[in-house]
């Protein structure tokens, strides 16, 4: 399996992608934030479609140009139209998508590009994905000590957050910019449809074994490189799409986590019980 | 605050307008706080106390009017002095987050709190942590604390690097009454010990009226200011509150009977 190079680079790409979404999914989950990385992976595949458009033979620069213009229309009609987040973000969503589906349909020749675009390949993991997924992981680690303090402070309490005296609008872009670049570079990985689940499955399970933040954060990279590397090598040896395939292992880990956090509350609360009765 | 008085200025606002939702909210403020003061800012509901806190903060934006903290017009060089404890005693619980890390994530001394040890982060708290009883729930998760440590913990992360100025935008709201009078005196107490200036929204005459040096009665606009005395009294609270408001002292309050004094309508003012 190891010996294959387009497998070395799935495994490289999952062993950066996965506890990169991972890192930044806790603080997704936590400040509600699924569906907008979903709305921005939706507009990929606008974003796909212009790159075949234009004849580039590497969608991912369009794809992540597509992502970011719609991560800032999100934000631009979030601060001046006044209509709820969902709305907006749904709005997007099935506009980019409409978009991407009209120009696909016009364009011959394209099928297996837009199967791998929408449920991910391991094929598809070429060196721009890797260079892209490095530089990512590199600005992460060096930025995630500076930026993680912050981060933290403006998930439990904004206001706080503010008088604290951090630039609150300034980082929400930052973690905004960092999301949709790193979710658009996944994309190639798991596919438009489930990328949401690299970056909601392992901090959910996280999030229920973790007593402290410094716990969930370890637990949810440390279910994130399983999660991935698990689900691209049960691609290759089941012969099926890689998308699902990282989905359904992160899936088994969480009712894993499940079980054991069920159990580990049973435990606390019995001598309450006992004592009670 | 008497505008004769030389006393340095906590906080000084000129000609403030504030409109939210295409609603002007506050009318033209004028207001100065002293520097050491406990102020107590009261008014019926919706009449723009919490807008003026926030509006000082730079949580609203003003519409018009220069606000001065700390003799900084410049409100992210006051900030670092500034201490808030926020009207909604709430955090998200999105996080599995202890009241360790929630405390260090204020200061900059302890932003690196993810590679440090318990025992260090600890050791970095102020006596205050002690005074208020947060250190017996560091290990605690945020997510599990009742209202009344909850409170505890943002006052203690509000007094984090010793703050000159400090807003309470009604802290007691979810705490029980007993909890509530106990608030008020360690409030006051940090006021008194630290000469400390205090900014607090609240609805409780009573305990404005036993513990405030200044009172601020707002209603969209300044209605009136002035030492308790002069302000908690029938005919200022009617221009306020636009209703009949019978003020309704506490007796003198000894702090050793604490706990046996469960009067909960005890300070509220009687509203006809």
């Amino acid at each position: 399996m190891f010996t294959e190079p387009f497998m070395l680079r799935a495994i490289l790409g999952a062993l950066m992608l996965a506890p990169l979404c991972a890192l930044l999914g806790v603080f997704v989950t936590a400040r509600r934030m699924a569906f907008f990385s979903d709305t921005v992976a939706h507009a990929s595949l606008a974003g796909t479609a212009v790159s075949f458009l234009l004849g580039l033979s590497e969608p991912t620069p369009g794809m992540i140009v597509v992502s970011l213009a719609v991560a800032a229309a999100i934000v631009w009609l979030r601060e001046r139209s006044g209509l709820f987040n969902d709305t907006i973000m749904s709005l997007l969503l099935t506009g980019s998508v409409a978009v991407g589906t009209v120009i696909l349909s016009r364009l011959h020749g394209f099928r297996a590009e837009i199967h791998r675009v929408l449920f991910g390949d391991i094929l598809a993991i070429g060196s721009t994905e890797l260079i892209l997924a490095g530089a990512l992981l590199l600005l992460v680690a060096i930025g995630g000590s500076w930026m993680l303090s912050p981060l933290s402070l403006i998930t439990a309490h904004e206001d706080l957050a503010h008088v604290a005296g951090l630039r609150v609008r300034a980082f929400n872009y930052a973690f905004v910019l960092v999301l949709t670049i790193t979710v658009t570079v996944t994309i190639r990985l798991v596919g438009i449809l489930l990328v949401g689940a690299l970056l909601v499955i392992p901090p959910a399970s996280a999030r229920l074994l973790g007593r402290t933040l410094r716990q969930e954060i370890w637990l949810a990279v440390a279910f994130g490189i399983v999660t991935g590397v698990g689900g691209v090598a049960a691609s290759y040896a089941a012969d099926i799409p890689c998308g699902p395939s990282i989905v359904l292992t992160g899936i088994t880990l969480f009712a894993v986590t499940l079980g054991i956090s069920k159990t580990r509350r049973t435990e606390r609360l019995e001598p309450l019980v006992r004592e009670e009765g | 605050m008497n505008r004769t008085d030389t006393r340095p200025r906590a906080v000084e606002i000129r000609g403030l307008n504030v409109c939210l939702g295409g609603k002007r909210v506050l009318r033209n403020i004028d207001l100065d706080i002293g520097t050491g003061e406990l102020v107590a800012l009261i008014g019926p509901n919706g009449a723009g106390k919490t807008t003026l806190v926030r509006a000082i903060l730079g949580l609203v934006p003003a519409e018009s009017g220069t606000v001065r903290v700390l003799g900084e017009t410049n409100l992210r060089s006051a900030l670092p002095r500034v201490g808030y404890v926020p009207q909604r005693l709430a955090l998200d619980v999105g996080l599995a987050m202890s009241v360790r890390e929630f405390l260090a994530l204020r200061r900059p001394s302890t932003r690196n709190w993810f590679w440090r040890r318990h025992a260090e982060l600890d050791a970095t708290l102020p006596p205050i942590a002690d005074e208020l009883g947060t250190r017996l729930l560091l290990d605690k998760s945020v997510s599990t604390l009742s209202g009344g440590q909850l409170q505890r913990v943002l006052i203690t992360f509000g007094l984090l690097d010793n703050p000159e100025l400090l807003f309470l935008d009604e802290p007691t709201e979810g705490v029980d009454a007993p909890g509530e009078r106990t608030f008020y005196e360690i409030i006051s107490d940090i006021h008194r010990a630290h000469r400390l200036t205090v900014v607090l929204v609240s609805h409780d005459l009573s305990m404005v009226h036993r513990h405030a040096s200044w009172v601020v009665a707002l209603n969209g606009r300044i209605c009136c200011e002035g030492a308790p005395d002069e302000i908690i009294r029938e005919d200022a609270l009617r221009e306020a509150y636009g209703l009949h408001v019978t003020p309704y002292h506490h007796h003198h309050h000894d702090p050793t009977a604490q706990g046996h004094d469960h009067g909960l309508d005890h300070g509220h003012p009687h509203v006809h």
